[in-house]
């Protein structure tokens, strides 16, 4: 086993460039995992609402009472000046102003500047605040073309809108039950990918040298043995790889994976090899350290970008989609957004994926094959 | 009888138009020291690559231990040490792991090997260096540790693909004083340079190569043999009268004589006392003169004569 003894040797001296990437990922999982918990809660946002009732009916001070009930009530003097600054400086969120002649106009039918709003920004706080108004107002007039009263509309809404539904989510079965896991396996090609090109790319690059292979081929060791014993010792990096970070996840997760992340678990597997794969591919080429580097950064991030990595593919226009399809990382993120929910699971189609990236796999070690085959050009047989 | 240890039979070796090897044949006997000496670019590499396997060639026959040359002759393999023109060795291994690799591509026991891989750090003399990275090492104990990752297995045949290049005098002289020694403990050696003085003092065979072919093979003798020139003499002297190259020039076993203005210069064709009838000639014409000297044909005047030119430029 010399020649694999050889490769772990050279594999160590390489370490150093492949840990950064290990590492880092990891600090940033273990960060998500523990800041995970937080996106899971709901909390209700109350907004600070300066009022001023220029009806002074008691059909405005139910409005403003209705206001009152899930906001906080602030009192201003009504000057601009002092209006803007304290929206400026958010000590106030919103300006409701109830118009003269509310009431008489609200029991007239009229629905339309009845109130003015003065705010900032744009927040969904505000937005919604906009909404309930416009909806308060329409709902009066609406029960009052139903024939009831001014007073008893406004009962009436007041009701209605006090109503609350209780909502129950039924999901399908996720793969996991916290959303970070299923981001650890969303940004794992990059790591993937970076690792193979810093850690195996060099070291088959190194074994693959041509003043080596001459000697090598010199010795009485056979090809396919030191074919063999490369292909082991480059198996069992990427196995080793792959394994660190499935224990991470482990660990990370809380417990043994369950249900369909073994699926997700799958599919970094197939991954792994398509990084290995395109890290054989690229020692084929005489380049160096630095060029290597270069590369990784172009197929990673450039897969990461493309591919729905870094960016969620919803996100993506059609025309960046049908491009990434013709990368293996996509065919990764559909079946990892398949098996994590993002999109609706199916197991064909699970399946149909994960065999689209063994094909990425084949073809590269295929052209792999071509062009060491075209570079060597070593003697097999002599022609007379 | 001597054992032959390689056969080489009317190699042919083409690069598309260009001929690199030409009908190119050679025989070398067991304990020999063979020389391969011909200019850069002359076949020499090619005819390495060629008998090592490396390179597949047009037309010929290789017979290495009296058995057919492939790829895949492994039983020939083991008895065959390598040293190439480049210094081939991992960068990221230290000197004993490196010999240690090169030598486990042979020999799978590992007390054997250890025994071999001491014996060969022994031999080179890089005791004092065993974990050092070869980026630390000098060029000449590189070349060393060269030369002892291709013979720690005890190869039978070694061939050194000038393994000189770029290796100051002192550890020049080491390896050559090792080739030597191996040579003496029973290995067939076959020494590819372009330095003619490496060659003359210590191969035992030459074949002098040009242009893929075989221009010439023997024994230093024998190779000089076959040149005209035997001797030439120079003699410093200054303005010496036009009617003396004459004189000297009619002396017997003389064919060339030539005067530069400050150096009389005599080339002889066989014969004794060359140098004592020249100095005649010049002593009853009441020359004075300054530094005398004698040269025997080296290889590079072989080369000369039978090619036009000159083995290698001045400046290598």
């Amino acid at each position: 086993m010399q020649v694999f003894k050889a490769f772990m040797k050279v594999l160590r001296t390489r370490l150093s460039s492949v840990l950064p990437y290990i590492i880092v990922f990891l600090i940033i999982s273990v960060m998500m995992s523990t800041m995970g918990g937080a996106d899971e809660k709901f909390t209700a946002t109350e907004m600070t609402v300066c009022i001023f009732d220029e009806d002074d009916t008691p059909e405005s001070r139910a409005l403003a009472e209705l206001i009152a009930k899930d906001n906080e009530l602030v009192e201003l003097e009504n000057d601009d000046d002092v209006i803007l600054d304290s929206l400026y400086y958010t000590s106030v969120d919103m300006v409701l102003t109830i118009s003269k002649g509310y009431s008489e106009r609200l029991a007239a039918g009229e629905t339309e500047g009845l109130l003015t709003t003065k705010h900032i920004h744009d927040s969904f706080a505000v937005a919604y605040m906009d909404q309930l108004l416009s909806e308060y107002v329409v709902t009066v007039d609406s029960y009052m073309a139903a024939g009831q009263d001014l007073s008893e509309a406004i009962a009436s809404t007041e009701r209605t809108l006090s109503q609350e539904t209780e909502v129950t989510v039924v999901s399908e079965e996720t793969m996991s039950n916290s959303e970070y896991f299923s981001n650890y396996f969303r940004y794992l090609p990059y790591i993937i990918i970076s690792v193979m090109l810093n850690g195996l790319c060099p070291v088959l690059m190194v074994m693959a040298r041509k003043d080596l292979r001459y000697r090598t081929n010199c010795s009485s060791i056979r090809l396919s043995s030191v074919s063999g014993q490369t292909f082991l010792a480059s198996a069992a990096f990427v196995g080793a790889v792959w394994l660190i970070f499935m224990v991470a996840g482990v660990i990370l997760n809380g417990g043994l994976f369950s249900g369909r992340a073994w699926l997700a678990v799958l599919n970094s597997l197939i991954f792994s090899l398509v990084a290995a794969f395109t890290a054989i591919l690229v020692s084929s080429f005489d380049v160096s350290d630095n060029v290597v580097s270069l590369i990784t950064q172009i197929i990673g991030l450039g897969m990461s970008f493309l591919c729905g990595i870094f960016v969620p593919m919803e996100m993506l226009s059609s025309g960046v989609l049908t491009a990434a399809r013709f990368l293996p990382a996509y065919w990764y993120v559909r079946a990892n957004n398949m098996i994590s929910g993002v999109e609706a699971f199916s197991g064909r189609d699970v399946m149909l994926f994960m065999g689209i990236e063994l094909a990425f796999a084949l073809a590269l070690a295929v052209i792999t094959l071509l062009i060491r085959r075209m570079k060597y050009n070593r003697a097999e047989s002599v022609t007379a | 009888m001597e054992n032959t240890v390689v056969k080489i039979d009317g190699l042919v070796k083409r690069y598309g138009d260009l001929i690199a090897l030409d009908h190119f044949s050679l025989e070398i006997k067991e304990g020999e020291v063979f020389g391969l000496l011909g200019p850069n670019g002359s076949g020499k590499t090619t005819t390495i690559n060629c008998l090592l396997s490396l390179l597949s060639f047009d037309k010929g026959d290789i017979q290495i231990f009296g058995k057919e040359m492939a790829p895949t002759s492994y039983d020939i393999k083991k008895d065959i040490g390598v040293i190439m023109q480049n210094v081939a060795v991992f960068d990221e291994l230290t000197v004993y792991e490196n010999i240690d690799y090169f030598c486990g591509l042979y020999i799978t026991d590992k007390a054997e090997r250890k025994k071999c891989v001491d014996e060969a750090i022994r031999f080179v003399g890089l005791d004092d260096f065993l974990k050092f990275k070869p980026k630390k090492l000098s060029g000449g104990l590189l070349r060393r540790l060269n030369i002892a990752c291709g013979i720690a297995h005890k190869p039978k045949l070694i061939i050194l693909d000038e393994p000189t290049v770029a290796v100051d005098p002192q550890s020049r002289n080491k390896i050559l004083e090792g080739i030597q020694e191996l040579n003496a403990k029973g290995a067939t050696v076959i020494y590819t340079s372009h330095y003619m003085e490496e060659v003359e003092q210590i191969c035992t065979r030459i074949a002098i190569m040009d242009k893929g072919k075989k221009i010439a093979e023997g024994t230093k003798d024998q190779l000089k043999r076959m040149i005209k020139n035997t001797e030439t003499i120079t003699v410093e002297v200054l303005g010496l009268p036009e009617e003396i190259v004459p004189q000297v020039s009619e002396l017997p076993h003389v064919y060339d004589c030539r005067y530069d203005g400050s150096r009389l210069t005599v080339c002889c064709s066989g014969g004794k006392h060359n140098l004592i009838r020249v100095l005649d000639v010049l002593q009853k014409n009441d020359l004075s003169f300054g530094r005398v000297y004698t040269e025997l044909p080296t290889l590079n005047d072989v080369f000369l004569e039978i090619t036009g030119k000159a083995l290698r430029d001045k400046e290598d």
